[in-house]
């Protein structure tokens, strides 16, 4: 047991090591540096031009004229002290201006995961129950059509219709501007309003997955010799469907979760960007455009570092669920 | 009225590529307080009919008949009508599998469940009543908090039947509770179902492929062969006298039954295809005769509570001595009785074996019913015919007898072609060309070479277990329904006695002729005796199925011959 949680810990730091590593050097292969002038960008953000002088100036104070590898150590003993730079675009530390818009995207990220797991599963299962009927056949076309719907395209027609055209939620942002809220509850519906479409343009992009997942999985399920037993002992459809189906059929859909946490922090920078939403992909994005190599670094180590986590996470529920996982 | 009756019940499995007959049209009842069991090899469709029964079989089944319980129409039941049944009247201990109980729930927790919901007791009062199951099927309560996995197959097998009691169900089905387990706890769950029976009176259906378990505990045997039931009866009739041929080779080759003899499974395989009309043991059986390809027969009373599903109304005789006897006259005057008042009947596709000592008659009895010798009175009957009179002897598909001595039955002078192309040509049979194929052939079942070089040998040339097998294959040529062999392997060595044994054992199961063995060696003759005929003085003293001759010989005499059998014998009887 010991034996297994040093090889554990040595894998999750040198997995973190490879990580860090590229965090570093990617950025910095990229064309231009932070104060070179960029060529325009297509968001239209005020493009500060320097001087020559001013740019070696600046190079020299962030430290980034000295060799790379000397940067890279500076930054591995500043990171072991908690410090994770700072960020050149925002003129503050890294860790604060995460902190400023994680929880943005936590909000919709974990919203996402939490509606399309629930209505895939139920969705998948309802599929299921009905199999080589209509109501299978038409709910399964229809989801693979909509897979194939690109969410950033998805996003933009929610936003066109139920914003710009219905006007039913904000076109932008993840708060109204200068609110005065009468009480907690009257801004947390602000919120929701705001998170509301890129919830569900998130949803619906990871939804056929699941849906697909649990439904298949469940159709395998209730092919093998225990379901016949329960069916046997006279429990009724539903027991057999949700306790001893249903039960199984869950285990991969949680292992699905997991992967689903890395391949939504992809989506999750396109959705932001259409939506306008202060989270961290947006902030990703900028820093990309601006070179601010710092806040890149910071942001895509919470990135891994959470799906790290994530991963660990769906493996003790997993052990939890299936007593044949030995953990 | 019975508890469960079943009529001409059939359940189709409709794949994409064909139709699997899986139950063909069967009909059974039990009734209450009785254990029927039911055997056949596995793919007779024997989970087929459980399922049928519980109403579980799957989706791409088309099922036809009817099945009763208590005179209710259950067959058709939707799946709700039929939980009613389920598990509170009928429950099922499933054939054993890792997969049976769901491996994500705690054991005790899947019994308990249904009497939570049948039986409307509280969970702590299922869980008590868990407890005591697990006792009664001797198991520790400990492990009802379990998960499937962590059991073990016998383990496994305890808390399925403690999960079928849960309800205390009227009828109880088994379907293989103990294939997959060891001697021991074969046994203990065997007593343990005994005294189930006894305590509560369960009804139960128990199946199974192994007919030693299933006749230790069950009163009446159904035999079912692809899909079909060939044969019912009382179980110690069954065990006694197969009279289906399926039955008797299920029998034959069950090691338990008989423990002495070489295992010989039943050759041939179930005929496949939707379009078969006949018998469908038709393609292994030995008895076959033209109506067997064309309709499949059905399941006739034959008394004592027997029921047999064949044309020939099961094994059919194939031939039968009356009243035999024969004289030698000694040189000074006086007879000798060499057979003395002998009546015997051979079985199709039975191997007969007759033991004695030396001088007992049994030669003589060999020569008469190969109509060798004339006996002074009685008659040989082949199927139905007199042998003098038909001269079965010279026929294909006859009576053919190979000798003690290979020396005298093939000439010194003869070539291995002519030796045993001589029958053909004496009784004109083939062409010249034809008889060399023939030859040929009959030479590659007694596994000898059919070279030219071969061919051309001298008899005079062989060693003494080839030319036996020349001999052999002299009297297979003939294709013989019945062989007589005479103490053939007693000119050889042990070894090569021990493989013309084995190949004559092998070439009767293979082609289904029956076989009239004659020894005076008991060790080698149980090796592949169906029956035994003890003679002594010219008098068959004792006959019976070779195992209960062995193990309780009721005649002074076979007493001697059984306690005489010199070698490392270890078992005590
Ligand atoms: N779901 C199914 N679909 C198609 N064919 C099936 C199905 N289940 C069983 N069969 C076929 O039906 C036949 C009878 O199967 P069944 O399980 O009843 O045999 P069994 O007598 O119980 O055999 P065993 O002793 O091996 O358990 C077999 O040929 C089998 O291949
Ligand atoms: S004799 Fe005919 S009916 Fe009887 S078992 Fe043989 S093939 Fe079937
Ligand atoms: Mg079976």
């Amino acid at each position: 047991m010991v034996k297994d949680r040093n090889s554990f810990i040595f894998r999750f730091l040198s997995t973190l090591f490879v990580i860090l590593a590229i965090n570093f050097f990617l950025p910095r292969m990229m064309p231009g540096d932070p104060f070179s002038t960029t060529s325009a960008d297509e968001v239209g953000e005020e493009i500060i031009v320097m001087t020559e002088e001013q740019r070696l100036y600046y190079m020299n104070y962030y430290g980034l004229d000295r060799p790379l590898y000397e940067q890279f150590l500076v930054y591995m003993k500043n990171l072991i002290t908690g410090d994770l730079g700072r960020s050149i675009y925002y003129k503050m530390p890294v860790s604060d201006v995460i902190m400023l818009h994680l929880p943005w995207t936590m909000l919709i990220v974990v919203g996402a995961i939490v509606i399309s797991t629930i209505s895939g599963v139920v969705l998948g299962t309802l599929s299921a129950m009905n199999r080589k009927k209509g109501s299978d056949r038409i709910m399964m076309t229809g989801m693979i059509a909509f897979a194939e719907i690109p969410s950033f395209l998805l996003g933009l027609i929610l936003l066109l219709i139920f914003s710009a055209y219905l006007r039913l939620f904000p076109l932008a942002g993840a708060i109204t501007p200068f609110a005065n809220y009468n009480g907690p509850a009257e801004q947390a519906w602000d919120i929701l309003c705001h998170a509301f479409l890129p919830v569900v343009t998130l949803s619906l992009s990871q939804l056929t997955g699941v849906y697909l997942l649990t439904r298949n999985t469940l159709i395998t399920v209730t092919t093998k010799d225990y379901i016949r037993t329960a069916r046997a002992k006279g429990l009724g459809e539903k027991t057999v469907w949700i306790r001893h189906a249903l039960r199984n059929a869950l285990l991969p859909v949680v292992t699905r979760t997991g992967f689903m946490i890395g391949i939504m922090m992809g989506g999750v920078v396109l959705v932001e960007s259409v939506f306008s939403y202060p989270g961290i992909g947006m902030t990703l994005r900028s820093a990309v455009v601006g070179r601010d190599y710092p806040l890149i670094q910071g942001i895509l180590l919470i990135i891994a570092v959470s799906i790290l986590i994530c991963n660990l996470l769906v493996d003790k529920i997993y052990g939890k669920l299936d007593p044949r996982v030995v953990i | 009225m019975s508890l469960l009756k079943i009529n001409y019940l059939k359940c189709h499995y409709l794949t994409d590529i064909n139709t699997v007959r899986a139950v063909d049209g069967i009909s059974f009842e039990i009734e209450e307080g009785e254990i029927l069991g039911i055997v056949g090899e596995s793919g007779s469709g024997k989970t087929t009919v459980a399922l049928g029964i519980m109403g579980l079989l799957p989706e791409n089944t088309a099922i036809s008949g009817e099945i009763l319980y208590r005179d209710e129409v259950i067959s058709s039941l939707p799946e709700s009508g039929m939980d009613r049944f389920r598990w509170k009247d009928i429950a099922i201990v499933f054939q054993n599998g890792l997969d049976v109980m769901n491996p994500v729930m705690k054991v005790g927790v899947q019994v308990t469940e249904p009497m939570i919901k049948h039986l409307d007791i509280s969970p702590e009062n299922a869980r008590s009543k868990c407890a005591d199951l697990f006792r009664t099927v001797g198991l520790d309560p400990k492990w009802m908090d379990s998960y499937p996995h962590q059991l073990s197959g016998g383990m496994r097998q305890r808390v399925l039947l403690a999960m079928a009691l849960s309800c205390d169900p009227k009828l109880l089905i088994l379907d293989e509770v103990t294939s997959a387990l060891d001697a021991f706890t074969r046994k203990e769950i065997r007593d343990l179902l005994v005294d189930l029976q006894k305590k509560n009176g369960y009804t139960m259906l128990m199946i199974s492929h192994d007919i030693t378990f299933v006749s230790s505990v069950a009163s009446r045997i159904a035999v079912m062969y692809s899909g079909r039931v060939v044969e019912t009866g009382p179980v110690r009739d069954i065990l006694v006298s197969p009279r289906h041929p399926y039955t008797r080779g299920l029998v034959h080759s069950t090691p338990d039954i008989f423990v002495y003899k070489d295992l010989w499974g039943i050759p041939g395989d179930v005929p496949a295809g939707d379009e078969f009309k006949g018998c469908s043991f038709s393609p292994r059986c030995t008895q076959k005769i033209d109506i067997c390809n064309k309709a499949s027969p059905v399941l006739m009373p034959v008394g004592g509570g027997r029921e047999i599903a064949c044309h020939r109304g099961g094994i059919a005789g194939l031939l039968e001595a009356k009243n035999l006897s024969f004289r030698y006259l000694l040189p000074n005057g006086e007879y000798l009785k060499a057979v003395d008042n002998v009546n015997l009947e051979v079985m199709e596709g039975e191997v007969l074996a007759v033991v004695g000592q030396t001088g007992s008659g049994k030669s003589t009895l060999a020569h008469i019913l190969a109509n060798v010798i004339r006996p002074e009175c009685g008659e040989v009957l082949f199927m139905d015919g007199n042998v003098s009179g038909g001269n079965y002897g010279n026929r294909v598909n006859g009576v053919q007898i190979v000798f003690q001595d290979p020396f005298s039955s093939t000439s010194n002078r003869f070539t291995v072609l002519d030796a045993i192309k001589e029958p053909l040509y004496i009784n004109k049979i083939g062409s010249n060309g034809d008889r060399l194929q023939m030859v040929k052939n009959a030479l590659e079942l007694v596994r000898l070479p059919t070279t030219d070089n071969f061919l051309g040998k001298y008899c005079g040339e062989l060693s003494g277990g080839q030319r036996q097998r020349v001999a052999l294959a002299r009297a297979m040529v003939m294709e013989p329904k019945l062989l007589i062999a005479d103490e053939i392997t007693s000119a050889l060595d042990v070894s090569t006695s021990a493989n013309v044994l084995r190949l004559l054992k092998g070439l009767q199961n293979r082609r289904g002729f029956s076989m009239i063995y004659i020894s005076h060696d008991l060790s080698l003759t149980l090796k592949i005796a169906d029956r035994i005929a003890v003679m002594n003085s010219g008098k068959i003293v004792e006959m019976g199925n070779s195992h209960d001759v062995m193990l309780s010989p009721s005649d002074e005499y076979t007493k001697r011959l059984v306690g005489s059998r010199i070698g490392l014998c270890c078992h005590n009887h």
